[in-house]
């Protein structure tokens, strides 16, 4: 099996840990939808330039891809008010809805079949190649580290708004620059491993994180180690029975928050009785 | 990078193994992208091979969902039967450059593409790809032709030759009674089609024109605007209007297709919607290339019958 799952285990194992970061500031912001957003953003983005007559793997096809990102970041940090009576989700569902359905009447002129845009933004994660894994790594190291040096705004602008706001912090260029970021993340993994799979990693492994334990280097520790074992298990569970790759990972994870919540049940327990 | 070398090297160790395995059964291992090259292949191949089909006779040919198992098949395949016409182009290419087997890369004996030498109908004129979703090297969905299926069943049996040469006899012999069955059926099939010659019919997707061709139809409006776009109420209104002022009275659709649009266009026109499959084992009682045409030619004769 060995020789057809590497690349899939390596994927696994290299690439999740900034999903499950960001998975961290997603839930905690309360925007669970967002992921699903972005890569609607860019391939509407892709939708324009297939409309235009760009081949598909060029620069410019990735600018305009880019663009439609940016653009939905923006949006989203105009939006995400300090007091507002409409939820940051409700935005975020319009969009992706918006989004979705301009691409469908974009494709219905652009005259050329879905088919190839469809293979495009939704890659699979069981035939991935090195050269993806690697680009992707790269670009999640490059995240990874601005996420890093800038960490202490990042986080208050997503644990502690009012407080970002009392610091006087610029909170919706630090928003922006968190959607940007988190809409290039959201679209290059999409496109090797599929929407759903992008999904349960940001949220999955953060909820798990979040139920176990208090402080968050702990919730990002307990959210890598399920992230590592949903993904490699997952991996095993479809070579085995012959599944689909990602779906397999995706219930694979399912089954360990049932078990993570199962496991929270029985630790409280005795806290409660004593 | 070291780490990949290492993974080459036990990858061309498990490949060695399970080849001299395979040689040591001494069956063939075949693997056909569709189940028509399948059903085809086996009525050459009969017991001298193993024969896998990757996509399902009911799922689309243009999507199919790849699983860790097409991968491993791939790799230990001795023959790779695709159509070679871009039908597969989806999802074909990632999985053969997962699976690496240089047996079955094109221009090896052991790659069939099934389309070769065949005269494909419907290549567009101008290559921008702005009329649709159309398949540049021409209209892909060739084997329900009878005449073509022959061809195909010869490049397959050419192939089973050249790379299990012992057997060449045996190959050639099925082939021919492949042939001559089909012979006798054109006959059988013509006639139960000969009342309807020149008739329109209407299809979900362009996927009927060599049968069309061969049995004297034409099957020439389509309720998708492009292939693969859905359809839209404009369009299906000039559908409509088209398919009353025809008289058209049957509309084909596949396991695939949206059967709701094709009703409600059948409602509003009287036509009948007639379940088609392009693979055998789509329809009930198709488990066979030969029996399948028998239940297409049954069906749509039945809808143009009334």
């Amino acid at each position: 099996m060995w020789d057809v799952m590497f690349w899939p285990i390596v994927a696994c194992v290299l690439l999740p840990w900034l999903l499950v970061y960001l998975g961290l500031h997603v839930v905690r912001r309360g925007i669970i939808f967002i992921d699903i957003a972005m890569a609607q953003m860019a391939s509407l983005g892709i939708c324009v330039a297939v409309l235009i007559h760009l081949d598909l793997e060029s620069t410019a096809t990735f600018a305009i891809a880019l663009g439609f990102t940016l653009l939905g970041a923006a949006i989203f940090s105009v939006t995400g008010k300090r007091t507002s009576q409409i939820p940051q989700e409700a935005v975020i569902g319009i969009a992706y809805v918006v989004a979705a359905a301009a691409a469908v009447l974009l494709l219905s002129r652009a005259a050329e079949g879905d088919s190839e845009i469809k293979n495009m933004l939704v890659g699979n994660i069981l035939l991935v190649t090195p050269l993806e894994v690697w680009k992707c790594f790269g670009l999640f190291v490059a995240v990874g580290i601005v996420h890093f040096v800038l960490r202490k705004s990042f986080l208050l602008v997503s644990f502690d708004r009012d407080r970002a706001y009392q610091k006087g912090l610029r909170v919706r260029w630090w928003d922006f620059l968190f959607y940007a970021l988190f809409g290039l993340v959201v679209t290059s993994f999409v496109r090797i491993a599929g929407v759903l799979l992008v999904f349960s990693y940001l949220i999955v492994p953060a909820v798990c994180g979040i139920n176990l334990s208090g402080t968050i280097g702990k919730h990002l520790i307990i959210g890598w180690l399920i992230a590592l074992i949903g993904g490699v298990a997952g991996l095993f569970f479809s070579f085995w029975w012959d599944l689909p790759s990602g779906a397999a990972i995706v219930c694979t994870f399912g089954a360990l928050l049932i078990l993570v919540a199962i496991g929270t049940l029985f630790r409280r327990t005795p806290d409660t009785l004593s | 990078m070291k780490h990949s070398k290492k993974f080459l090297v036990i990858v061309s160790l498990f490949a060695l193994v399970t080849a001299s395995m395979a040689t040591a059964e001494g069956k063939l291992n075949v693997v056909a992208t569709l189940p028509d090259f399948a059903s085809i292949a086996q009525q050459i191949g009969g017991d001298k091979i193993d024969i896998t089909a990757l996509a399902k006779a009911t799922e689309d040919p243009h999507f199919v969902d790849a699983r860790p198992s097409f991968v491993v098949k791939l790799r230990q395949a001795d023959v790779l039967i695709d159509g070679g016409a871009e039908l597969e182009i989806g999802w074909l290419p990632p999985l053969l450059q997962n699976a690496r087997n240089p047996k079955i890369e094109v221009g090896k004996p052991g790659r069939v593409q099934a389309s070769e030498g065949i005269r494909l109908m419907n290549v567009p004129a101008d290559v921008t790809r702005a009329a649709g979703d159309v398949h540049v090297l021409g209209n892909p969905h060739f084997t329900v032709d009878p005449i073509i299926a022959k061809a195909v069943a010869a490049h397959i049996a050419r192939a089973f030759a050249t790379v299990d040469a012992s057997n060449t006899a045996f190959y050639q012999g099925n082939e021919k009674k492949f042939e001559d069955t089909i012979n006798a059926k054109l006959q059988e099939w013509g006639a139960k089609m000969l009342p309807f010659k020149g008739q329109h019919a209407a299809a979900y997707h362009d996927s009927w024109v060599y049968f069309a061709h061969r049995f004297g139809l034409e099957i020439d409006v389509f309720l998708e605007p492009k292939p693969g776009i859905p359809p839209s109420p404009s369009h299906l209104t000039a559908v409509i209007e088209q398919m009353k002022a025809q008289k058209i009275k049957a509309i084909i659709v596949e396991p695939y297709h949206n059967r709701k649009i094709a009703e409600k266009v059948a409602a509003s026109t009287g036509a009948r919607v007639v379940d088609f499959a392009q693979y055998p084992g789509a329809l009930p009682d198709t488990d066979t290339y030969v029996k399948l045409i028998d239940a297409l030619v049954e069906r749509l004769a039945g809808a143009l019958k009334s």
